[in-house]
């Protein structure tokens, strides 16, 4: 079967999770062009690499099913960061993700949107468990994967990113 | 939104190019770890043939046309990549062309070439387009120039040296 894409538009109270389009290109590509921001995350990028990573990412949506959202706030329809589920070749298993683009973290939003990924994992795609890949030292991403109750479970080496920790986030039954 | 990035399906006498399917990875990443890969970037690990495979993808969605995949009829096998490139960076859309181990010498890559071009004039809008060529690759240039094609300019991109080969007309401006 061709691959083909099928990407739900979810809600929370301030944002819009939506698949990933044209015009998301200018913040992701500065988001990746900011070292302090991106190393977490595959970064830093150049512009050219911004788009090839932009373009994987809907092939990673085409071939699995799932991929990452972009988070656009309702009440302005920035885009203002990206959350979901990633799982290229060579990953452990699929792992949920998020980053906040510049001007709009400190709001909760990465929490907000994450979760609300992490539901639509466990209740339309039927996931019974996700994890949350983490570089050492990015601080701010552990602190939010343990106020989600994610746990620390090992620590492994990542085919592309590589010495990298691995969270793992409370089941479904654990969290109705 | 929901978009379907699947390429249309064109047949010639001897090929099918088509959309990408999940088990085309491995012969993607055949290509990518061979010295074939050496003048398209590569040769490349599995992360990044298969980062490549989904950007191959992910073009069609965000340009409107990208890549086929070539399938050998008879065989059943895929036989290469042929289309167009438009990736941040480059200079306008290029046809460009990947012919994988056990399929070259056969006029096949000719033929998806001629198919995948007079495709993109018709229905794309994208005519008398260009290649990028690497000097040293003395078969894609000789395949250049069967297909047309002529020598315009030295240039570079991604910040490697190569050469820009221009395609005459498909369609009467």
């Amino acid at each position: 079967m061709t691959l083909t894409l099928n990407i739900p538009r979810l809600e929370t109270d301030r944002l819009i999770l939506r698949g990933p389009e044209a015009r998301d290109f200018e913040p992701i590509a500065a988001f990746y062009a900011d070292e302090n921001r991106s190393w977490g995350f595959g970064g830093p990028l150049d512009r050219a690499d911004a788009w090839r990573w932009m373009a994987t990412s809907i092939g990673h949506w085409a071939l699995h099913g799932y991929g990452f959202f972009t988070m656009e706030l309702k009440d302005s329809a920035a885009a203002c960061g990206l959350t979901g589920l990633w799982n290229p070749e060579g990953w452990p298993e699929p792992e949920l993700g998020w980053v906040v683009f510049e001007g709009f973290e400190g709001k909760g939003l990465a929490r907000e949107g994450a979760e609300c990924a992490r539901r639509w994992a466990y209740h339309d795609l039927g996931m019974t468990t996700l994890t949350s890949n983490i570089k050492p030292g990015n601080d701010r991403s552990i602190a939010l994967a343990t106020r989600m109750g994610a746990q620390y479970e090992k620590t492994y080496v990542n085919v592309h990113l590589g010495e990298d920790l691995l969270y793992r986030h409370p089941s479904p039954e654990a969290l109705s | 939104m929901n978009i379907a990035p699947h390429a249309p399906t064109i047949e010639t006498r001897d090929l099918i190019l088509r959309g990408y399917r999940e088990g085309d990875f491995e012969a993607i990443a055949a290509f990518g770890a061979s010295e074939r890969a050496r003048f398209v970037g590569g040769p490349q690990d599995r992360w990044d043939s298969w980062r490549a495979f989904m950007a191959g993808i992910g073009h069609w969605t965000l340009r409107g046309y990208g890549m086929w995949v070539v399938e050998h009829r008879e065989a059943g096998h895929v036989a290469g990549r042929v289309g167009m490139i438009y990736n941040d960076g480059w200079h306008e859309p290029e046809l460009g062309w990947h012919i994988y181990d056990g399929f070259e010498g056969q006029g096949f890559a000719y033929q998806a070439c001629i198919a995948a071009r007079a495709y993109s004039a018709r229905h794309f809008g994208l005519d008398a387009v260009i290649s990028y060529i690497d000097p040293e690759n003395t078969r894609s240039v000789a395949l250049a120039q069967r297909l047309g094609a002529t020598f315009e300019s030295e240039s570079e991109v991604l910040g490697k040296p190569c050469h820009i080969y221009r395609h005459p007309h498909e369609v009467r401006p």
